[in-house]
């Protein structure tokens, strides 16, 4: 199970962050080569983040790269990168139509067979940031079996929706429509950029709304989020214990052939053991709560 | 995007955003430059071209300014001093000079302020104790030109030096030439490059090399950077406040001693006597400190002067040749001029008599 | 690859490094300035000259301002800088792989 709770955005144009940014454990990095990187240096920052893959700075840390739409002049040069570098996941910006994931996959595939890659071993993550690409979020969920999640990309959103980032009102059905595709198709779920960098208090209160949403995390552009984040998702002692004897249930039940798990007397369904077991996971990751 | 994550400075993380301004036709940028310049303790150059500034947010938190090949005003706000703002402010502005297909940069500073830009890629040209230090943006510039201009030395005991505009070349330079020649054992002749005067640098050296012809130990060679430039005398080529316009001509004058005359050999530097243009005279008088005196390490080269010769009781001048070519007198022309320059403005500048801007 | 035209990449920022090319007749010259030559000068150099050969350029000034960038930081900023000297805009992965 891979935990995508934080997925830290680098600039594929910053040399600097390129080659520090893994100190803050993210769950997952993205190298952006789309909107953080200006039209002078696409050429440089697609080298640089072929190298940087190269590289095993980022063992043990998910590496996304943000390549620009396939539309644009810069999308299948930046694919080349990306996967030949070796990335483990490529992110489509501005993800409309299932269609455009469609003709992602094919251009991997490509790009695969051409460097000698494994064909499918390149996963793919869209996000979606136009009322069409909301709309459309279930068929662009389930258009690839590569895809391992979907991000909502608040800034896009909220200009196509002729409204401005607030107090969440603007975001509150597409958070919905993202998150029942993303579960629907049985894949992750992350949520916007928080855009003030130095309200902390506010993004804790962003955090445990999404949280509570049931989003997978977050995308940051801010390295200092990632420990809170991190901690808001971190399981508490008590919620530690029951899992860890649900899963001993589960286990019990299964050493002695039962079909059934019982815990305390009554039964326990197998999405009950799924989420126990989740929880160590997290716990494993980030430790409990502090 | 968000910068300054690895540093501990006040502000942890910011959103910068770096862009040009053209101070002249965007009033509201420029009255921000302005506006940080003065918090800075600078004034604002009007002759700046062009602006990098760097915004956190709405405030504008550093600028840098070019005016051709010499970087101008560079301020940065007190609070994002010290993180690295120096060096992506200087990153930018010389990307923004190579979109202007300037490659070659040179800023002055006062030398206590040196530091800030050596750590920035700059290397020291000349330093006026206590006044201003010309640095220019690579480590070879200077040392790969006196290289090439160390082929080209030849043996003697007096090696003499005449520096040119020649706008255009009178038979006053001739004169010139031919007495410098004749006083020593080899002379060196160098035109001014810069391309700001009524004659272009291309005919100005097709001239002088045409009009040298005859004299035996003379080598012609091409300006540069380094001598009477925009960027060594910018006082020459515009009007000029603040630092660059304090330091005249000891910049131009002690990068001739410390670097361009040891990788020649030159021992002295001859100048026509000059009672016309005020700038060349003061040139010529301050040659005197900066090259004889006891202010740099390099040895002394001996200023001679050599007296302007006369056609009918007047001083031949390159001034004087445009006046009359403007008012379309070449006849009077023919009697200041040799035959080959004589030619290129009949057939060339004639018709283009007409008042310019010149130098 | 033959360069055509003065070219600049990456910057002088902290982990980077700022890359002057110049096209000559002259063959490789190559310059570096680093905060950390004394430990790490021939290192450096070794990755810009690998770099210029596997792009097959062999005439040209480099000139090269270190602040402490990681091998793949120096190969990156070489290569986009021989690139755009030479005005070539399609990477050769095949090259570079």
């Amino acid at each position: 199970m891979t935990l995508r709770r934080s997925m830290l955005f680098v600039p594929g144009s910053s040399a600097a962050m390129l080659s520090t940014a893994f100190i803050f454990k993210p769950d997952s990095v993205m190298f952006d080569l789309e909107d953080a990187v200006s039209l002078r240096e696409k050429d440089a920052a697609r080298l640089l983040v072929y190298r940087t893959l190269k590289m095993p700075l980022y063992d043990g840390i998910e590496r996304v790269v943000r390549i620009n739409p396939l539309s644009s002049p810069f999308g299948h040069d930046d694919l080349q990168a990306a996967v030949r570098g070796g990335a483990d996941v490529i992110r489509l910006p501005k993800t409309n139509t299932a269609d455009e994931v469609h003709e992602l996959e094919a251009a991997v595939a490509e790009v695969e067979r051409d460097c000698g890659r494994e064909v499918g071993s390149t996963r793919l993550m869209a996000a979606i940031e136009s009322a069409s690409g909301v709309v459309n979020a279930t068929s662009i969920a389930t258009a690839s079996p590569r895809i391992v999640g979907i991000a909502l990309a608040g800034f896009d959103y909220v200009m196509d929706m002729q409204t401005t980032r607030g107090d969440g009102t603007e975001l509150f059905y597409a958070r919905c429509a993202v998150l029942h595709a993303a579960r629907a198709a049985e894949i992750d779920a992350f949520d916007v950029v928080f855009p003030d960098l130095n309200d902390e208090e506010g993004f804790m209160k962003e955090v445990e709304l999404i949280k509570r949403l049931g989003f997978n995390g977050k995308s940051l552009i801010n390295p200092r989020q990632i420990e809170l984040l991190h901690n808001a998702y971190a399981p508490t002692q008590e919620d530690v214990d029951y899992a860890r004897r649900v899963v001993a249930a589960a286990e019990q039940a299964e050493a002695d052939g039962l079909g059934v798990i019982s815990l305390n007397g009554k039964m326990v369904d197998a999405p009950v053991v799924e989420n126990a077991k989740r929880v160590l996971n997290r716990a494993a990751a980030s430790g409990l709560r502090k | 995007m968000a910068r300054r994550y690895f540093h501990k400075a006040k502000v942890v993380t910011e959103d910068l955003q770096f862009y040009t301004v053209n101070p002249i036709s965007n009033r509201v940028e420029r009255k921000d430059i302005e506006q940080l310049l003065a918090r800075c303790g600078l004034s604002y150059e009007e002759q700046i071209e062009a602006f990098v500034v760097c915004r956190d947010g709405n405030e504008l938190v550093a600028c840098a300014g070019l005016q051709k090949d010499i970087i101008k005003d560079v301020a940065i706000d007190p609070d994002y001093r010290g993180g690295a703002m120096s060096l992506k402010l200087v990153s930018e502005i010389t990307y923004l000079a190579h979109s202007r297909g300037l490659d070659l940069l040179f800023v002055y500073t006062e030398p206590k302020n040196a530091e800030f830009f050596r750590g920035c890629g700059f290397y020291d040209l000349v330093e006026v104790p206590d006044r201003v230090t010309l640095l220019e943006n690579t480590p070879i510039g200077i040392r790969s030109y006196c290289a090439k201009l160390a082929r080209q030395r030849v043996a003697g005991e007096k090696i003499g030096c005449v520096v040119a505009n020649a706008n255009p070349f009178t038979l006053g330079h001739r004169y010139l030439i031919e007495q410098a020649a004749k006083a020593c054992d080899w002379l060196h002749l160098f035109m001014v490059r810069e391309d700001v005067s009524l004659f272009s640098y291309k005919d100005r050296y097709y001239l002088a090399q045409e009009n040298i012809r005859g004299i035996p130990n003379v080598t012609l060679h091409e300006g540069s950077h380094y001598m009477i430039s925009r960027a060594t005398f910018p006082c020459y080529f515009f009007k000029d406040r603040g630092i660059v316009g304090k330091c005249r001509t000891a910049v131009d004058l002690l990068l001739f001693r410390n670097h361009i005359a040891p990788a020649l050999g030159v021992t002295h530097r001859f100048v026509g006597t000059e009672p016309f243009c005020p700038t060349t005279n003061k040139y010529n008088t301050d040659m005197k400190v900066w090259l004889q005196e006891d202010v740099s390490k390099a040895p002394p080269i001996k200023v001679v002067e050599i007296e302007r010769t006369q056609r009918n009781g007047l001083a031949i001048s390159a001034s004087e040749v445009r006046r009359l070519l403007r008012k379309g007198e070449m006849e009077r022309i023919r009697d200041m001029v040799p035959p080959a320059t004589f030619d290129l403005l009949e057939s060339k500048y004639a018709a283009l008599a007409r008042p310019v801007t010149d130098t | 690859m033959e360069l055509k035209q003065e070219s600049l990449a990456g910057t002088l920022e902290s982990s980077d490094l700022f890359i002057r090319i110049s096209p000559s007749d002259e063959p490789l010259e190559v310059v570096i300035n680093s905060e950390v030559g004394h430990q790490f000068g021939d290192q450096i150099r070794a990755a810009v000259v690998e770099t210029l050969e596997m792009l097959k350029v062999t005439k040209g000034i480099v000139i090269v301002e270190d602040k402490g960038a990681l091998d793949c930081t120096i190969r990156a900023r070489v290569h986009a800088a021989a690139m755009r000297a030479a005005g070539v805009t399609e990477v050769d992965w095949e090259a570079l792989s």
